[in-house]
């Protein structure tokens, strides 16, 4: 293994990565990723004029969860907060929440994830793709029992508690 | 972020049509021994995403160029948010089974520390690893984790070396995995398939989406209720996870990598002569 390839990310550009940290770049970004992911909704989800209401509630949810990431006083991760905007507003005594749930079937919950992978696939860098040759099948198998520790782990505890 | 390169419409343009193929692929059922592997589109979308990659193959240079895929990172994160806000609105209406479900839900985030159970016993016993293991198992490795072994370490230190393994694999593999580990184990019927919806919640938002969707195409009649659980669960250790990496799972992940390694009890018997 060597040291030199390893430094893939340090703390500054995990700053940088935050989107919370660059609104307006991120309102632009995240209309393109939304186009691409009310497009793949087409296949299994609803025609495109269909599923835009949903789309762009989802694109706005996402905007104010950013929006309250950058001002609030405390650090929670940006999904955190985003998450936290669309339970709000889908919640029973929220104004509109039928209206909006409504929009929202018309989404595909998976077809929004589709296009995600595809940018990771994409993305990978050579660092990447060398790291892994180099660490190979050790970090894969302690890879896979982490995955599978954690899983199993809370489904136990789940499971006893339910 | 470079906005030249991340607005490149090959790279989207090429994302669309490797998700449309593979959205009209669709959901492949594979029995398997006693249980059955679902296959997700997202894992086809990957899988093309990698074979365009440019690094991989430097042919695809002519559809993606380097500097592109170099730059779309970025892309990653803020492409998961429009699915974290559908993920979330499957919490709202379902917001009295998750208070029922409560106590069940806060405590299975300590089975989050069974990430270092299986893994740090077998890469210290068996694989005869170093401090790397306490890297690699004592989180899920994602960026919150990374930041902390950063601080505590720097990633240049073994420990660094480890939780950037189990990164890289977890970025390549970790979403195909848990959604095939949660569907199989749904088809097995051992546990309650809410118990399996909760434990999808890792902190990952595209395994959480992988092994959700899963669980939702293995049980289609409980969808609603299993992904308001993930969801639920997910959110949770988005909120805690960091403190609890930081000052339960490190400091135990270090406590059991002192009793079990041969080179740190070696060192300790010197340190008492």
């Amino acid at each position: 293994m060597k040291t030199s390839d390893t430094a893939t990310i340090d703390n500054q550009q995990l700053q940088e990565l935050r989107p919370e940290n660059q609104l307006g770049k991120t309102a632009l970004l995240l209309a393109v990723v939304c186009a691409a992911a009310w497009i793949a909704n087409i296949v299994n989800g609803a025609p495109l004029l269909q599923a835009l209401p949903g789309m762009m509630v989802l694109y706005a949810m996402v905007m104010i969860g950013l929006g309250i990431g950058r001002v609030a006083p405390f650090y929670l991760p940006s999904v955190a907060w985003v998450s936290l905007v669309s339970i709000l507003m889908t919640l029973p005594f929220f104004p509109g929440n039928g209206w909006i749930v409504e929009q929202l079937t018309h989404v595909n919950f998976l077809a929004v994830v589709t296009p995600v992978l595809a940018y990771a696939g994409l993305a990978l860098t050579g660092r990447e793709f060398t790291m892994f040759k180099q660490t190979g099948w050790k970090l894969v198998i302690i890879s896979l029992l982490v995955f599978t520790g954690t899983f199993v782990g809370s489904a136990i505890v789940a499971h006893l508690m339910l | 972020m470079d906005l030249k390169l991340l607005l490149n419409w090959r790279l989207h343009l090429t994302v669309i049509l490797a998700s449309l193929l593979a959205e009209w692929i669709g959901i492949l059922r594979i029995p398997m021994g006693p249980g059955t592997l679902l296959l997700l589109p997202l894992f086809y979308a990957f899988i093309i995403g990698v074979l365009l990659n440019p690094h991989l193959f430097s042919g695809m240079n002519r559809i993606i160029p380097e500097s592109v895929s170099n730059a779309a990172g970025p892309l990653i994160l803020i492409a998961i948010l429009p699915f974290i806000a559908k993920f979330g609105s499957t919490i709202g209406p379902a917001i009295e089974q998750i208070i029922a479900a409560g106590p069940a839900l806060i405590l299975q985030e300590l089975g989050n520390l069974g990430t270092m159970l299986l893994a740090l016993p077998f890469a210290v016993l068996v694989l005869r690893m170093g401090r790397e293991t306490i890297g690699a198992t004592y989180s899920i490795a994602r960026e919150p984790n990374i930041a902390i072994i950063s601080d505590k370490y720097g990633l240049r230190s073994p420990e660094g070396i480890g939780i950037m393994g189990v990164y890289v694999v977890g970025t390549m593999f970790g979403t195909l995995y848990f959604a095939l580990m949660a569907g199989y184990l749904a088809s097995l019927d051992i546990f309650d398939v809410r118990a399996l919806a909760m434990a999808c919640g890792v902190g990952s938002g595209s395994m959480v989406a992988a092994c959700s969707g899963a669980l939702a195409e293995a049980m289609p009649g409980m969808r609603d209720e299993l992904l308001a659980f993930s969801g639920a669960s997910n959110l949770l250790t988005y909120a805690t996870g960091l403190y609890v990496s930081l000052f339960i799972a490190l400091p135990a992940a270090e406590w059991l990598y002192k009793r079990l390694s041969p080179t740190a009890l070696q060192e300790a018997r010197n340190e008492n002569l």
